[in-house]
């Protein structure tokens, strides 16, 4: 919210004067307009050098200044359209042009007599702070006319607490501004906004909404703020925010009547008193503020760096050592840091374990090294898995044509880099496959012979002598449906009989599957070379049997 | 096993012998791809722990993905091959 106050107060600013051909403070009369204009009757004039003192607000200037105050306001259309037709537009109601005039010309004029005439302005503003915002609208769109506004209100600054700070002024508050703004609304407690068009004012208000709570501690700084009228131009471009938020909150919260004038004249739009007070007061808070955070950051880091644990470890045993004796608290301590760091790297592996053995499925043992076992042989088929999985969706893509080719050359590279590995999770699904091919047209006996030694690359094997002689004998077509159909054959036997591929561990089994595929496979082609991968598979599953029977019995 | 028991009086109630785990770990280092090329003397069981959870919550990714990706590839194609490939990796 603060941001957005300065941000818009400094878009107004740049816009103003590059609007403005005149040369005037551009950014002031039009900064202060607009703060003037959102609150509530208060039409405070944006006097960037708040200051908490609080004149009678010469209001003798505003007939004379209500042709400038015009000016202005249609300059401040022009330019501050967004803000000031909602500005303008609420606060038409209340706004009197008479007031703004007035309200110009503080704006330009010192920004000491700014803040006095912004303070005086506010009191009475309660009934002109109507004006005082419209005054400030007019005085956002029109520099020159404040121009005039300041010299007269430079008189009447002695009696204003704060008019409207220039706007060269309020570039360089809207830094203070912000601590202004907050320390504002701390005084203000909130003064009810009644116009806050822009979000300026509501950004204003919520910050004044904020401090309000604080406003009657701030009460006192606002005097003391008041009493540095200058809060120089830093102070007024945080007080024309601040003002704002602190208008509405001295409208709203009935500070002390320092504060309350100061808030008045903050509310109307900047400049008042109270805005110059608020500034004032908000960059000490503002100041102050920051060392506490820094040292608090600064703590944080300290217990950051110190809670490392090893230092902490190495501090509390030096403190043991000065405590105890010399030699057997150097061995105490050295044995307590050694105690406590192998406690606690036990406690880092002992966690991780526990961890990897929630990753594991089906792990139920709960010593380490058996534990460490089977999460090595689980790794071991996952990753089996991924690669076999991997070749799949490569080989899908290409079926048609090239797949046959693609098979013998799987089988070789697979039957190479998996050995063992391969058989596990591959044997299951393959082993019908290979007999399949082999029960098919012509699984020639060197195949069929492939099978035995190599359990898993059956399939791979068998495939391509497989499908060449197919083609060479039977049309493609048919090759297709002889193969089909084995696979048909097959399935019904392999879903029961073969466990899911997804299922890693199954793979433990596999030595019992195939010896189940292959018997009713041999059974239905009868042939002498699918006898052979039968029994040779067969004797492939009994090894694998026994190897799985082996582990599980583990 | 009988190793372990005896030693079921060790620090911290570890029942295994540290050669064990260190058998274990060093085994489970070969398999992890990040830490196979660096010199395994130095890697710590807690690191090689943590890499192998991590590795193998990967790998449940992966397979997760590449099962998806098949089960849409294969439901799509529609050949004799995609049949004989879905019975070989779905089974």
């Amino acid at each position: 919210m603060n941001h957005c106050v300065p941000d818009s107060e400094m878009e107004d600013d740049d816009s103003i004067p590059s609007s403005l051909a005149r040369s005037k403070k551009p950014s002031m009369p039009e900064d202060q307009v607009m703060e003037l204009l959102w609150q509530n009757g208060q039409v405070v004039m944006q006097s960037q050098n708040q200051r908490s003192t609080r004149k009678s607000p010469p209001f003798k200037f505003q007939d004379s200044d209500q042709s400038a105050a015009r000016e202005i306001r249609s300059s401040s259309y022009h330019h501050h359209q967004q803000q000031q037709q909602q500005l303008v537009a609420d606060n038409h109601l209340f706004m009197q042009e008479d007031e703004m005039a007035s309200w110009l010309h503080y704006p330009l004029g010192d920004a000491s007599f700014d803040h006095d005439f912004c303070a005086d302005l506010l009191y009475p503003s309660s009934a002109t702070a109507a004006p005082c915002v419209t005054s400030t609208t007019a005085t956002t769109s029109a520099p020159p006319p404040l121009g005039t506004v300041s010299q007269i209100s430079a008189s009447a600054v002695a009696s204003a607490s704060r008019p409207p700070i220039p706007p060269s002024r309020r570039n360089e508050l809207e830094s203070t501004r912000i601590q202004n703004f907050v320390h504002f609304s701390r005084h203000k407690a909130a003064r009810a906004e009644q116009s806050a068009p822009s979000k300026f004012k509501s950004a204003v208000r919520e910050t004044t909404v904020v401090d309000s709570s604080e406003t009657p501690a701030m009460a006192p700084e606002l005097g003391a703020t008041r009493a540095m009228p200058s809060n120089t131009e830093a102070a007024s471009g945080g007080n024309n925010n601040i003002d704002v938020a602190s208008g509405a909150n001295t409208q709203s919260a009935g500070v002390s009547g320092s504060a309350s004038k100061d808030n008045l004249a903050t509310c109307e739009v900047t400049v008042t008193s109270s805005p110059g007070g608020s500034s004032s007061s908000a960059e000490p808070t503002a100041q102050k503020a920051a060392p506490t955070e820094d040292r608090k950051r600064k703590g944080r880091e300290l217990d950051a760096a110190e809670c490392h644990s090893e230092d902490v470890e190495f501090e509390s045993a030096e403190t043991k050592k000065q405590t105890r004796g010399s030699t057997s608290s150097k061995r105490s301590r050295a044995a307590e840091v050694h105690n406590l760091s192998e406690r606690r790297r036990r406690d880092r592996i002992n966690e991780k374990m526990r961890a990897l053995q929630e990753l594991i499925p089906r792990c139920n043992k709960s010593d380490k090294a058996s534990m460490l076992d089977e999460a090595i042989e689980y790794l071991k088929s996952l990753q089996l898995q991924v690669q076999m999985m991997s070749m799949g969706c490569g080989m899908v893509p290409m079926m048609f044509p090239g797949v046959q080719q693609y098979m013998p050359t799987m089988g070789m590279g697979m039957g190479m880099g998996m050995g063992m590995g391969m058989g596990m999770d591959i044997g299951r699904p393959m082993m019908p496959f290979p007999n399949v091919l082999a029960g098919s047209p012509l699984p020639t006996p060197a195949a069929a012979a492939h099978l035995g030694p190599r359990f898993p690359m059956p399939a791979f094997h068998m495939a391509p002598p497989a499908p060449p002689p197919d083609p060479s004998r039977i049309q493609p077509n048919n090759q297709s449906d002889v193969m089909l159909n084995p696979l048909s054959m097959q399935n019904p036997n392999q879903q029961p009989c073969v466990p899911s591929f997804a299922d890693p561990y199954q793979q433990y089994n596999i030595g019992l599957h195939p010896m189940q595929l292959p018997s009713p496979q041999n059974q239905t082609m009868a042939q002498p070379s699918s006898s052979r991968p039968s029994t040779s598979g067969s004797k492939g599953a009994d090894n694998l049997e026994n190897h799985p029977s082996g582990d599980m019995a583990r | 096993m009988s190793s372990r028991r005896s030693r079921s009086r060790q620090s911290g109630g570890s029942r295994i012998t540290d050669d064990q785990i260190y058998d274990l770990v060093s085994k489970l280092q070969q398999l992890l791809p990040e830490l196979r090329n660096s010199h395994s003397d130095k890697v710590s069981a807690a690191k090689v722990l943590q890499e192998t959870c991590n590795y193998i919550r990967s790998l449940h990714r992966e397979v997760d993905d590449l099962s998806e990706r098949l089960s849409e590839l294969l439901a799509t194609t529609d050949s004799a091959q995609a049949a004989i490939i879905r019975s070989l990796l779905l089974r």
